[in-house]
């Protein structure tokens, strides 16, 4: 699950160019949306979205479940661990 | 200080709509423009904040004098009012001419398998002939925002409901997102404007028309997350009665970095759309502080 977290921590700070954000300070249990936690947005979500489709064979298509799932980098580990295809 | 963000909605309340539809299927559209331009307009130019955007507009980027700065400020403003009064006309069953350039470009695209982008823009009337671009083996989902007036949306409904069109609605809990994904992962066609900042906040600044401007990351960074060929379709008035559909192949280097790909597709799209704005300067219809 670490290495899973790693992984996710990595390829999100990849995606979204959050190059300012080291991985010591990048917390997974801290809220991605929000002033409180990362602070990502909309457009972040879908990058996210195919991040996960690209890299994991998982393809979300409910807006409902991905509430839940985008809590946090722990909490897309869980749905991926859970739901991975590749 | 002027309004720096749109409203997202059309002028005028559900019951105007309603009734304004109702007198397009009996009068000759004609009267409705001169009414508008005559009483309306002048109305709209003395208590709208609308008029000194548009007016430092032509003086400022499309370089006009004083005068035919504010002949064209009024001119614009009669113009918006007919692409209005189009719209409903074409709810009320009215049909317009339509011309299209480059219609081969989009025949191509919507032969092959993947889903593309077109990037429409608030030039024009993309409303009206916009969604004339229908193939028949491809959805087409355009995005269009949540908080439109009912009556223009029940119409829109009623208009595409046997057609291959899906209205994806830009909704606060991002559910719009999932839909976007889910049409361009089965290879359909997703359209969206991309002049103006809505939702997300990030944008990406051009130089257009002289000085720098901000536009939506959003529809770039959509487009380019999945490699996809993307069209911008800008849709502008010629006559009372026609349209021309100028579609556009907007090309980016798919092997480089993410960064670099959004920064070539939207220069590449803000390339043609001022284009297309100094071909018909008086059909620019962002009423809001553009190039702040």
């Amino acid at each position: 699950m670490e290495q899973l977290i790693n992984d996710l921590k990595l390829q999100i700070k990849d995606a979204l160019n959050l190059e300012d954000l080291s991985m010591e300070e990048f917390d997974e249990n801290a809220p991605l949306f929000g002033e409180d936690g990362i602070g990502l947005d909309s457009i972040d979500v879908l990058e996210i979205i195919v991040l996960l489709e690209k890299n994991y064979g998982i393809r979300l298509a409910n807006s409902k479940e991905g509430k839940a799932i985008f809590q946090s980098v722990k909490t897309i580990a869980e749905y991926v661990q859970a739901n991975r295809k590749k | 200080m002027a309004e720096q963000k749109w409203a997202g909605t059309t002028y005028g309340n559900d019951w105007m709509h309603k009734w304004l539809i109702r007198m397009l299927r009996y009068i000759d559209i004609r009267i409705l423009y001169l009414f508008v331009a005559l009483f309306i307009i002048p109305v709209c130019l003395v208590l709208n904040p609308s008029r000194g955007i548009a007016y430092r507009y032509f003086r400022e980027r499309i370089g006009y004098g004083r005068l035919k700065s504010a002949w064209k400020t009024y001119v614009n403003h009669c113009l918006f009012g007919q692409v209005v009064i189009d719209k409903f006309a074409m709810y009320a069953g009215k049909k317009f001419n339509v011309e299209i350039e480059n219609y081969n470009e989009f025949l191509n695209l919507a032969a092959q398998q993947d889903g593309f982008v077109q990037l429409s823009a608030h030039i024009g009337n993309y409303e009206i002939a916009g969604y004339t671009l229908v193939a028949e083996s491809k959805r087409f989902n355009a995005l269009v925002f949540a908080g439109e007036k009912v009556s223009v949306m029940q119409n829109r409904n009623k208009m595409f409901a046997d057609t291959n069109i899906n209205m994806i609605a830009i909704r606060p809990d991002m559910s719009h997102l999932f839909e976007i994904d889910k049409a361009l992962a089965n290879g359909e066609t997703v359209s969206m404007p991309a002049d103006r900042i809505n939702g997300s906040p990030k944008y990406i600044e051009h130089d257009f028309l002289g000085a720098k401007a901000k536009f939506p990351l959003g529809p770039f960074s959509v487009a380019t997350m999945r490699s996809l060929n993307v069209l911008a379709v800008n849709v502008l008035k010629t006559s009372l009665r026609s349209y021309k559909i100028y579609v556009t192949p907007l090309h980016y280097d798919k092997t480089t970095t993410r960064k670099e790909q959004i920064q070539q597709l939207s220069k590449a799209y803000v390339a043609e759309l001022e284009k297309r704005v100094r071909q018909y300067p008086t059909q620019w219809y962002n009423y809001f502080e553009f190039w702040a």
